[in-house]
């Protein structure tokens, strides 16, 4: 694909019509709680734009994060995202290595600058000057400060990158912080999770190119579009939270039946992602629908939060009086609050437009 | 876990979207005024998904085509309420959406595709003619 050529010129030049974007479209404003008729428009704005760059640094992380974008959906529309995007350097992906590697990033970086987006996995190393993470004799700190001073935009992947994760876990031997410790001066994106859901990795991405513009953020700079909610709030067995029917352990009549796993350490209540929606493996499942509690995983220090097994009620001093009050609370508000919620969602989605 | 037997609060869920349905169709017959209906963004189970679809049925109208993956559309037993279904390449429906307008816009030939295939044909129609006057020039002329 030539540089100049916009991404419908290069979908035309392969024999695939309009329809493939408008499609893309229809499935971005889904994903994302978008107005349903923005679809065209959308599809409209990914006609003329031209591919983006994109630079992605692994520095303190598991590759969990790369795992779960490779697989954000069916073969067919994985390959429009990556039609839409120039991935420039990618340790675990690209084909070349060493020097070469090296000099494809700082080429992209030349290239591109003032206009490339930097993704980030992991999360950076500060002690001791960072040398606890290092690629080609350059610490993690070095390489980010040196990659993001000519970065459009950053995107934090991953609970690491976002928050610090499970290298910035007590004791914290590296002196591990998230990208927003380090730079402040761009605009910033975290997509939080131990993975991130794939298809708000894609879709944030998506939506960069698309609209030119960072999507609306909650406080801690997550897209509300995918965090805007609780797990609790989107969870099929809230119901049995309302109706106040929890399972005691994981093999009783409670847990067999499905009811509301609040008292056995689900962070649902406290914790915002997607999961209870898009699920997982292409919309198959999520813990909770196997049969455990949310471990709370998009959210800053959930590794130092205490057992992920003890109610949230536990920290109180009155635990049982408190799961009581949530659950006698629940019965009175929760039908009423669902209806509500299911109200205002349908308006908020729904809306007119002259054709 | 199973989806329970559809019950009144399914049957009053359905009927909220009908009724809303039914503003936006008159809205598009007295305004011209088109809209859609997400419906994987709304808290649907699998039994009031199955009960709207049910309800509104099928009309005159359905296509099928393959482009990033199948998709399916038709217009239900009420004119300009179209139910529009996309698949991804391993056959998992990721755009469940009603549309309300006279023909979707997914059906229609965008403007680009329109150019697109005019030069094609030109070019087409162009290659024909040079083999038909090359054929005509070896044998004399007519």
């Amino acid at each position: 694909m030539a540089a100049s050529e916009t991404i419908g010129e290069e979908l035309l030049r392969r024999g695939i019509s309009r329809r493939a974007l408008l499609k893309y479209g229809a499935y971005l404003a889904s994903l994302m709680a978008l107005p349903p008729l923005q679809a065209r428009a959308m599809a409209d704005a990914l006609a003329a734009a031209r591919r983006q760059s994109v630079i992605w640094l692994s520095f303190q992380e598991c590759t969990g994060c790369t795992e779960s974008l490779t697989r954000s959906f069916g073969p067919t529309l994985e390959d429009l995202i990556f039609n839409m995007i120039s991935l420039d350097y990618h340790e675990t992906l690209q084909a070349v290595s060493g020097e070469a590697a090296e000099q494809a990033r700082l080429a992209a970086m030349r290239e591109n600058a003032g206009k490339y987006v930097l993704v980030v996995d992991g999360s950076v190393s500060t002690r001791d000057g960072g040398v606890y993470s290092a690629v080609a004799g350059k610490t993690n700190l070095q390489v980010l400060e040196e990659t993001a001073a000519g970065a459009m935009a950053l995107i934090s992947v991953g609970t690491c990158a976002a928050f610090g994760g499970i290298p910035h876990a007590h004791p914290n031997p590296t002196g591990a912080v998230p990208v927003s410790a380090i730079i402040k001066d761009k605009p910033l994106i975290n997509i939080s999770g131990c993975p991130p859901i794939p298809e708000a990795m894609a879709g944030t991405i998506a939506y960069l190119i698309t609209f030119g513009r960072l999507p609306d953020l909650d406080q801690l700079r997550r897209p509300k579009s995918f965090f805007g909610d609780t797990i609790h709030d989107r969870c099929y067995r809230r119901p049995f939270y309302d109706k106040g029917m929890f399972a005691k352990s994981f093999d009783d009549e409670g847990a067999r039946k499905g009811w509301c796993l609040y008292e056995l350490g689900c962070k649902g209540p406290v914790t915002y992602n997607a999961c209870a929606t898009l699920k997982w493996n292409g919309g198959t499942s999520f813990p909770i629908q196997s049969g455990h509690g949310c471990l709370g995983c998009s959210e800053p220090d959930f590794w130092d939060k205490g057992s992920f097994y003890r109610p949230l009620s536990a920290t109180t001093a009155h635990p049982a009086r408190t799961v009581g009050a949530a659950a006698a609370t629940g019965i009175a508000v929760g039908a009423l609050g669902a209806a509500l919620a299911r109200r205002a969602k349908h308006r908020a989605l729904t809306g007119g437009e002259k054709s | 876990m199973t989806n329970p037997e559809p019950d009144a609060i399914d049957r009053d869920l359905i009927e909220g979207l009908l009724r809303e349905l039914a503003g936006h169709l008159h809205a598009l017959a007295e305004h011209d005024l088109t809209g859609a209906i997400d419906l994987r963004s709304l808290p649907l189970t699998d039994v009031q998904l199955d009960g709207l679809r049910e309800r509104l049925g099928r009309g005159e109208v359905s296509a099928s085509f393959d482009v990033a993956g199948r998709s399916e559309v038709w217009e239900t037993r009420y004119p300009g309420i179209w139910w529009i279904r996309h698949y991804d390449g391993l056959e998992t429906v990721v755009v469940e959406r009603i549309e309300i307008t006279a023909v979707p816009e997914i059906l229609r030939a965008g403007h680009a595709d329109l150019a697109a295939a005019a030069a094609n044909l030109r070019r087409e129609l162009a290659v024909v003619e040079q083999d038909y006057r090359a054929e005509v020039g070896s044998h004399g002329g007519i």
